[in-house]
């Protein structure tokens, strides 16, 4: 009685089935996987030199060191040949980053191949047009056109760029990488010059870790070797059981179960310690990451939960410490950092001109961390070892200090403890991100501006379209409805003026011709300032496309080569290509190539030819490592030393070919890649910061964080007289393993959805005992922002009086209820952090609940 | 309680077969169970204690599975109480021996958890897919038989 089609025999492919290399579509991780694709009607032997595996299945594959190939890793594909084709995908045993190993991600990439006999028939297959309401089919010649005469007619009415507003991914990773990356940034940046353009989640165009790059410290630094040689490993609002799985479970376990102490004994000085690691997690949660590790080292295991906000003022509190302890060497900060701006640290963050105990009696006020703990935890990240050697630690932080309220003080307090103590640019050291995607960042220079230091900060988009500015609206891989802040007022706001624009082209009939439509937009448009026109490019009917005008089928992953990095260790890697886009779909890079073409030839026809050139950026770009070859333009000439790659781009891949990438295969390189001035060759970047900061002059920049604030005014109007009983629980928010982003793919999958058929609420058994919930009841959690239907977790992952909604389900999103605060510096929002009221439902939906399991995740013994 | 198959067991029919290869060029599938599975006893309802798991060998003595009584109703459950389940003990992750604990399936290697209830359905961790469960049928006398795997066994690519 399976509640899904199950499978007990799988095809083996056959000796000459095509073989691809790939790397996961999904997690910051990267995985490596093989493909393989083969015509249905041939199956290989069981024999290992039967089948394209090389595996014995003759007996069962050997646990652990077997190769993995389950149910969810084949599938079949219609080929544009009108045959049928086998495709299997499987972890890569010769990936340095997974070794054989997989998530409950990456374990169905198989499933998200197109075929219009499973779920994936939902993929966008021709470009279709809000005709008469209705979406109907229209061809790429027609739709181009459309788009070139509206965004050609708002610029001639203009004169500037500020009414076309973008949305748009800038990373690599989900079928998007460098080549993606690059043509959006020719057409926005170098063709048009588009001011208010956003990415993905955010509302503006900026960086999550401007705290760490103003610092002198791209993200991005350290190699997953560190995680297995780290005396220490520290997750800071991170929580990569759930979201970086494998890199948790093959890098960072192991060498808490001590499974790494030979690669440690080899690594280290002679005669330095080395034993199994410790880690420290800092989390208003008990995480499974925290949890798991529990299992293995209850002694070694550390978990600091502060208060919403406060994580900046518990990172400073523990510096404080180090410099009370004298855990630093004077002389790395001397050699290594500026010790002007030193001063201001020492001052502001260290706040030195308050005696120790009454600075750590108000750490401990506000952030509600005990101090013992944070002197145990001080101790943990730098205590020297015996023999005076340096404490080597890891840290690794993610969106609980990046999408945290005061995000540039967060990020930048975090990454000035890590070099307060020297741990960067040493083996089994480094203080970055985990990373959600992986990244492929290659674009022209953006005419947007930087932090409040440089320029900034940048316009928020999404409060400039609610607000009625812009009249064009492109969302690009992305679904806004879902995952922006505030995106209750925001859909709905979006929804009022797309629709004004659609009620207008419907009076006195719907044109005929598309000169006749372009006009009658444009009118419209003009007429009233509020009408909006929106486009869609995605790879399904996404939650945002249900209010566009005009929408683009894009190509998926797989259906075109793409190159990335992974975030764990800059590991460069080609994504193959091993099947066709459904129907007319196009790589993104090609459809902003042609709607470039498309303006070209409209501003030639009107004699504009300097504009028309402007906009025939991608005429030579054949194939997609024309796009890879003309992005690597952008970056510095890196033929450069060893000590001095911190002078170069943190994604440099100057002088890599497609062909230099299939030579490597799994094994790919690190970037920056340098060119070596000893030898010529190209070499990668396994650790960053060794000799030098990115900084102009190579040190390391101090910045005083501010004071504590208190909570902005989005929030602090929860915290006052009534609302305070009104609005009782904090809230939080966060992912789960099982779904990926929107769930996009994953909507589609039962193993998915009848799991997870609703988006979630944890509520600490206290609570759930005093208002008389249990597991699987429905609430309904609210704000003065928003509303969802949640299905109760009981779980004591979250403290009493607070609740963890799970982010982006595409049945609810916990960021309806989240403000529309972001970070005055940075313009990032906080979406971590709000006050919620909840109520039990009346009723119940049985049939979801008779297939969901609500057994608690965080609870491994 | 453990059954270590042999040929002439092999040849006990449960569950009929469908077509086992694919013709020409369109594709088959094999939806479970597809094949032909021994029927086995694997334990007697008078006998099986609620919270104490069972192990056994299923389809063949290549690999183990896990009888149950859950002391909470489960899908796919027999018995009076219809809570008596039983799987694949091999996590559909990577291979290893899953472990009955506190009412679920913990597998020791990384950690995925299965709920017994629920079909085996992964509510944590690395596995993609879900515990195959094994339909049981309840004799008069009480013997419980296993009858078929609705899943692949990890590591295999053919159950039988």
């Amino acid at each position: 009685m399976a509640l899904f089609e199950r499978r007990d025999h799988l095809p083996l492919p056959p000796k000459g089935a095509k073989t691809y290399n790939t790397v996961c579509q999904y997690c910051n991780v990267g995985c490596g996987y093989k493909v393989y694709v083969w015509p249905v009607g041939e199956e290989g032997g069981p024999e290992k030199d039967q089948n394209a595996f090389g595996a014995d299945f003759t007996n069962p594959q050997p646990p652990l060191v077997g190769l993995n190939y389950t149910e969810t890793m084949h599938s079949v594909v219609q080929g544009r040949d009108g045959r049928e084709y086998h495709v299997a995908i499987v972890p890569a045993q010769d990936s340095p980053i997974n070794r054989g190993d997989y998530s409950i991600r990456g374990g169905t990439n198989a499933l998200t191949t197109f075929s219009p006999t499973r779920g994936t028939q939902d993929r966008l297959r021709y470009p279709l047009l809000r005709l008469g309401d209705q979406f109907q089919a229209v061809t790429w010649q027609e739709a181009l056109t459309l788009m070139g005469r509206v965004i050609k007619g708002i610029r001639d009415r203009d004169g500037n760029d500020d009414n076309l507003t973008v949305k748009c991914y800038d990373h690599g990773g989900s079928g998007q990488g460098f080549e993606d990356n690059y043509g959006a940034g020719k057409l926005f940046f170098d063709a048009l010059s588009v001011r208010h353009i956003a990415i993905h989640n955010r509302p503006a165009y900026n960086s999550e870790v401007w705290g760490s790059r103003e610092r002198g410290v791209h993200e991005l630094n350290y190699d997953v070797s560190d995680a297995r040689l780290a005396d220490t490993v520290v997750l800071w609002g991170a929580n990569p059981y759930e979201t970086a799985t494998v890199f948790y479970v093959e890098h960072i376990l192991p060498n808490l179960k001590g499974a790494t102490l030979g690669e440690k004994k080899a690594a280290f000085a002679n005669g330095e310690p080395a034993e199994p690691g410790y880690l420290i997690v800092i989390d208003p949660r008990k995480t499974s990451s925290l949890t798991a590790a529990e299992v293995y080292a209850k002694d070694r295991v550390l978990h600091l939960a502060p208060r919403l906000g406060t994580d900046y003022i518990l990172a400073n509190a523990m510096a404080r410490v180090v410099w009370e302890r004298g855990y630093y060497d004077p002389d790395y900060l001397k050699a290594r950092t500026d010790m002007t701006l030193f001063e201001d640290y020492k001052k502001k963050s260290l706040k030195l001109g308050t005696p120790y105990d009454a600075f750590m009696d108000e750490a401990e006020t506000i952030t509600g961390v005990p101090r013992a703990q944070i002197e145990q935890a001080a101790e943990w990240m730098a205590k020297p070892k015996g023999g005076g050697q340096k404490r080597r630690t890891l840290t690794i932080y993610e969106k609980g200090i990046i999408w945290n309220m005061k995000n540039y003080d967060q990020v930048a307090a975090v990454v000035q403890l890590a070099v307060l103590t020297h741990n960067i640019g040493r083996p089994g050291t480094g203080c970055g991100r985990q990373g959600g995607h992986q990244e492929g960042y290659v674009r022209p220079p953006a005419p947007t501006p930087g932090s409040i230091f440089n320029g900034g900060p940048p316009v928020n988009v999404d409060k400039l379209l609610t607000s009625g500015k812009g009249k064009f609206y492109w969302v690009i891989a992305t679904d806004p409805y879902l995952s922006t802040p505030n995106s209750q007022f925001f859909r709905k706001r979006i929804h009022e003026r797309t629709q004004k624009l659609t009620e207008a082209l419907g009076r006195a009939g719907e044109p005929g011709t598309v000169q006749a439509w372009a006009d009658k937009i444009l009118q419209a448009l003009y007429e009233d300032p509020d009408a909006l026109f929106m486009v869609v490019q995605d790879i399904y009917m996404t939650d945002t496309a249900r209010d566009a005008h005009l929408i683009l089928p894009a190509a998926a992953w797989g259906e075109a080569n793409d190159t990335s990095i992974n975030c764990n260790s800059r590991l460069l890697r080609l994504y193959e290509k091993f099947t066709d886009p459904p129907g007319e779909a196009k790589p993104d890079w090609e459809i902003f190539k042609w709607v470039g073409m498309r303006l070209a030839e409209l501003y030639r026809a009107d004699g504009r030819r300097e504009e028309a050139a402007k906009f025939e950026f991608g005429k030579d770009w054949k194939t997609d490592e024309d796009v890879f070859l003309a992005g690597s333009q952008e970056f510095k000439d890196n033929a450069v030393s060893e000590a001095d790659e911190a002078t170069l781009e943190a994604e440099n891949y100057k002088g890599v070919t497609y062909g230099f990438l299939k030579e490597v295969g799994q094994q790919g390189i690190r970037t920056p890649v340098r060119k070596d001035p000893a030898t010529g060759k190209l070499v990668g970047t396994l650790r960053r910061y060794t000799h030098r900061f990115g900084s102009s002059d190579g040190k390391f920049k101090w910045y005083g964080t501010d004071d504590w604030e208190g909570y902005p005014p989005e929030v602090d109007k929860y915290l006052k007289g009534e609302a305070s009983e009104r609005y009782p629980f904090w809230v939080t928010t966060g992912r789960a393993q099982t779904i990926w982003q929107t769930a996009y793919h994953d909507r589609n999958l039962p193993e998915k959805t009848l799991a997870l058929p609703l988006p979630y609420v944890e509520v600490n058994p206290e609570d759930a005992r005093r208002l008389g919930l249990s597991g699987g009841d429905l609430v309904e959690v609210y704000n003065e922002e928003g509303n969802g239907t949640f299905m109760v977790y009981v779980t004591d992952a979250v403290q009493p009086g607070m609740l963890f909604l799970v982010m982006y389900h595409w049945r609810g999103t916990s960021n309806s209820l989240t403000s529309g605060y972001t970070d005055p510096k940075t313009t990032i929002p906080w979406y971590k952090g709000t006050r919620a009221a909840l109520r039990k439902v009346a009723g119940a939906l049985p049939s979801l609940h008779q297939t969901a399991s609500t057994l608690q995740q965080n609870r491994f013994e | 309680m453990t059954a270590i198959l042999t040929r002439r067991r092999f040849v006990q029919l449960s569950v009929a077969s469908v077509a086992l290869f694919s013709a020409g060029g369109r594709a088959a599938t094999w939806f479970a169970p597809s094949l032909t599975y021994p029927s086995i006893k694997v334990g007697n309802v008078a006998k099986i204690e609620v919270g104490k798991p069972a192990y056994f060998n299923y389809p063949d003595n290549r690999s183990q599975a896990v009888l149950v009584k859950l002391g909470r109703e489960a899908l796919g459950g027999v018995g009076k109480d219809r809570d008596l389940v039983a799987f694949s003990a091999s996590c559909t992750h990577m291979g290893c021996g899953v472990q009955y604990k506190g009412g679920r399936f913990v597998c020791p290697c990384h950690q995925s958890m299965f709920d017994p209830a629920k079909n085996g359905q992964v509510y944590q961790g690395l596995a993609s897919e879900w515990l195959p469960q094994i339909p049981l049928r309840v004799e008069p006398n009480g013997d419980v038989i296993a009858t078929a795997v609705e899943g692949l066994i990890w590591g295999r690519v053919k159950n039988v």
